[in-house]
């Protein structure tokens, strides 16, 4: 296997990552090695302000023939330093040239009206056009938004500063070691990759001795909850097309319902629905995911544009796997984040369990923790599971009712309340699946579940912590809520299947619960469930990157 | 990203094409209340791309879009707004769609 150390180091490093890294190591390389980016409000506006310097124009005369000149959006590279930047703006004066920057905002109120990475970024265009043979000794930054231009002298001062943090790039991609997040610092707040980062989270994880404050310090920066909403077609014969800047679902000649394109988050394809190829190329280009499932919610696969840029963590996850005891490790704690969950969904919400159960629930879980295989830890959850089920009965309010529950059963589900079970296991290993896939996973290796032809191993080794928090929760809230009834199931055979009304209750449900906002047991910020996931995959991106140490499940309270 | 905020934008366009342009980006961003009226329920993000693309379809000197904020979608913005005769589809804001 291809190790990290045979990735390529650059040659040339782009002036605007040099800004990035004076900012923020982390950001950097977050950005650059890792390949993720997010945008936010501020990124949106800077490239809005940016747009008329962004077209190129105007030509370059050579060093020996500078006279009066502007251009426009000049890319130029400089080996010997080592950069390669695009020039918002270059103007010519009796024979020297001064490189201008655009920022979007007003000229901060500190000292020389500039900040150390904007002018690191101006000074390395300064020494790229010096070693093409153009005479610069100065540029300037232009504020937008103030309409002011901040003159910057490149003196010895600067350029050695320079000259150092291009070198400390290097040494930081040459270590391949993700730089630690910036403690308690006010620039995260207005950084856009602030909740893919965690730079508050990894800081707490990391010091263990702050665990046990009551109130941790962990400042909340990733949204509460998602704005974007997903689309499931489940109803039979229905057609997705593109209409503008909407989507249309179409039974027939009946439009039965619609979204904007750039509120999707996903879209859910159950059986038969269709989707036409203007919609779906337009969904492939917003890089909207596409899941496919059988009719009776069997998850098949799903489509996606271009493929995540995550090559290291890949490569990370690859070798982590191959490791099988640190797999264990993490095994270990899928298996005791599920364990515990379950015994505390019993806790909430079955009056009669004995403390003899809980015990024993709590012992498992502590047991999984010090397994020492993975045959052992599958015994385990066997346990625990079998535990669990034997009491899932007295969580459903089924005293003189259509429904009841006995055991676990599937392939087909034989009762109703296994039909719901079912249906919602595949839907939430679609939910892992895409949220790995965005977080630069391979959701097909896992550490817990072996891999198997077609079996997405990681989204089902994630979601075990969320079995009975999610979907159990969900099941047992609709039948004693009565929204589900007798009229929504169909008994074929051996097996029970839900009507498409009932797979639609059942689907809000499943939303519902995912968009509720919970306080988070570790970080006590309010986020839904659905940001959770997301926050779970992170945590375990930075477990496979060796910046925290153990993998802390989710455990409800 | 973050909280979702409230806007009507109405917009005056001198052109037809350009009209069509404007009118098929609003579908994007909200629901249609009125002629030329729309309503959007935005981020600053959303915000800020709505103005973006706008910006690049209109003529500054002849068109004019107007954007008025009625604040945070939770807050009390429906009581902001009194409707006489014929009410608008309700916006359901559901936190998906299922069909």
């Amino acid at each position: 296997m291809r190790k990290i150390s045979e990735f390529e180091m650059p040659d040339l490093i782009p002036a605007r990552m040099l800004n990035e890294f004076t900012y923020c190591p982390r950001l950097c390389y977050i950005e650059w090695v890792e390949g993720e980016f997010e945008d936010n409000a501020d990124t949106v506006d800077g490239r809005f302000q940016h747009r008329r310097v962004d077209q190129s124009q105007g030509v370059v005369p050579n060093p020996e023939e500078v006279a009066d000149f502007t251009a426009r959006s000049v890319d130029i590279s400089a080996h010997e330093i080592g950069i390669v930047c695009r020039l918002d703006l270059i103007e010519g004066k009796d024979g020297h040239v001064i490189p201008v920057e655009y920022k979007r905002g007003y000229v901060p109120k500190i000292e020389g009206g500039a900040y150390e990475s904007d002018k690191v970024q101006l000074c390395a265009q300064g020494l790229a056009l010096k070693e093409n043979g153009y005479e610069c000794n100065e540029g300037l930054i232009y504020f937008v938004k103030s309409k002011q231009k901040v003159q910057i002298t490149f003196n010895e001062l600067l350029v050695n500063r320079t000259k150092q943090l291009i070198n400390n790039l290097r040494l930081m991609i040459a270590s391949e070691k993700i730089p630690s997040p910036l403690v308690e610092s006010s620039r995260c707040v207005r950084c856009s990759l602030a909740g893919i980062c965690l730079p508050d989270e990894i800081n707490f994880l990391k010091n263990p001795e702050n665990r046990n404050e009551e109130i941790p310090q962990v400042r909340k920066f990733l949204p509460p909850r998602d704005d974007q909403i997903p689309l499931y077609v489940t109803g039979y014969g229905q057609t997705v097309r593109k209409k503008g800047e909407r989507l249309e679902v179409w039974s027939n000649r009946d439009k039965t319902g619609e979204v904007k394109i750039r509120e999707l988050s996903q879209i859910s394809l159950y059986g038969s629905a269709d989707i036409t190829s203007p919609a779906f190329t337009e969904i492939l280009q917003r890089n909207i995911p596409i899941n496919y499932f059988s009719y009776g919610g069997w998850f098949y696969g799903f489509s996606q544009g271009n493929s995540h840029k995550n090559v290291e963590l890949r490569i990370k996850q690859f070798a982590f796997a191959e490791d099988k005891k640190r797999s264990l490790k993490l095994a270990q704690m899928f298996v005791y984040g599920k364990i515990l969950n379950s015994r505390t969904i019993l806790r909430r919400n079955d009056g009669e369990v004995s403390d003899e159960i809980l015990k024993s629930l709590k012992k498992l879980a502590s047991d999984a923790k010090s397994s020492n295989s993975l045959q052992t830890l599958l015994g385990i959850e066997g346990g625990a599971a079998q535990i669990y089920f034997s009491r899932f009965n007295n969580l459903l309010k089924s005293d003189d009712s259509w429904y009841s529950f006995e055991n676990r059963n599937r392939r087909p589900p034989k009762d109703p309340v296994n039909t719901v079970l079912s249906y919602l296991y595949g839907v939430m290993v679609k939910e892992f699946f895409v949220t790995l896939n965005t977080t630069g996973f391979d959701p097909y290796l896992g550490f817990y579940h072996q891999p198997r032809y077609g079996r997405p191993a990681l989204a089902l080794d994630m979601m075990e912590e969320f079995r009975s928090i999610i979907a159990d929760s969900v099941t047992f809230t609709l039948f004693n809520n009565g929204e589900l009834s007798e009229r929504d199931f169909i008994s074929r055979g051996l097996g029970v299947t839900l009507t498409p009304t009932g797979k639609k209750a059942v689907l809000r449900g499943y939303e519902r619960r995912i968009s509720t906002e919970v306080k988070h047991p570790l970080f006590g910020y309010k986020v839904s469930y659905r940001r959770i996931f997301e926050v779970q995959a992170r945590l375990l991106s930075r477990v496979l990157h060796g910046e925290i140490d153990v993998y802390p499940p989710f455990l409800t309270r | 990203m973050g909280k979702l905020r409230v806007y009507i934008v109405s917009y005056d366009i001198s052109d037809s094409k350009r009209l069509y342009r404007v009118h098929k980006t609003m579908k994007g961003f909200g629901e249609p209340v009125h002629y030329s009226v729309f309503r959007c329920n935005l981020s600053d993000k959303d915000k800020i791309e709505l103005i973006a693309i706008l910006s690049e379809i209109i003529k500054h000197d002849e068109d004019r879009i107007m954007i008025i904020d009625l604040g945070f979608l939770d807050g009390y913005v429906d009581r902001r707004i009194s409707l006489i005769g014929v009410h608008p589809e309700e916006d359901n804001n559901e936190s998906a769609i299922i069909v």
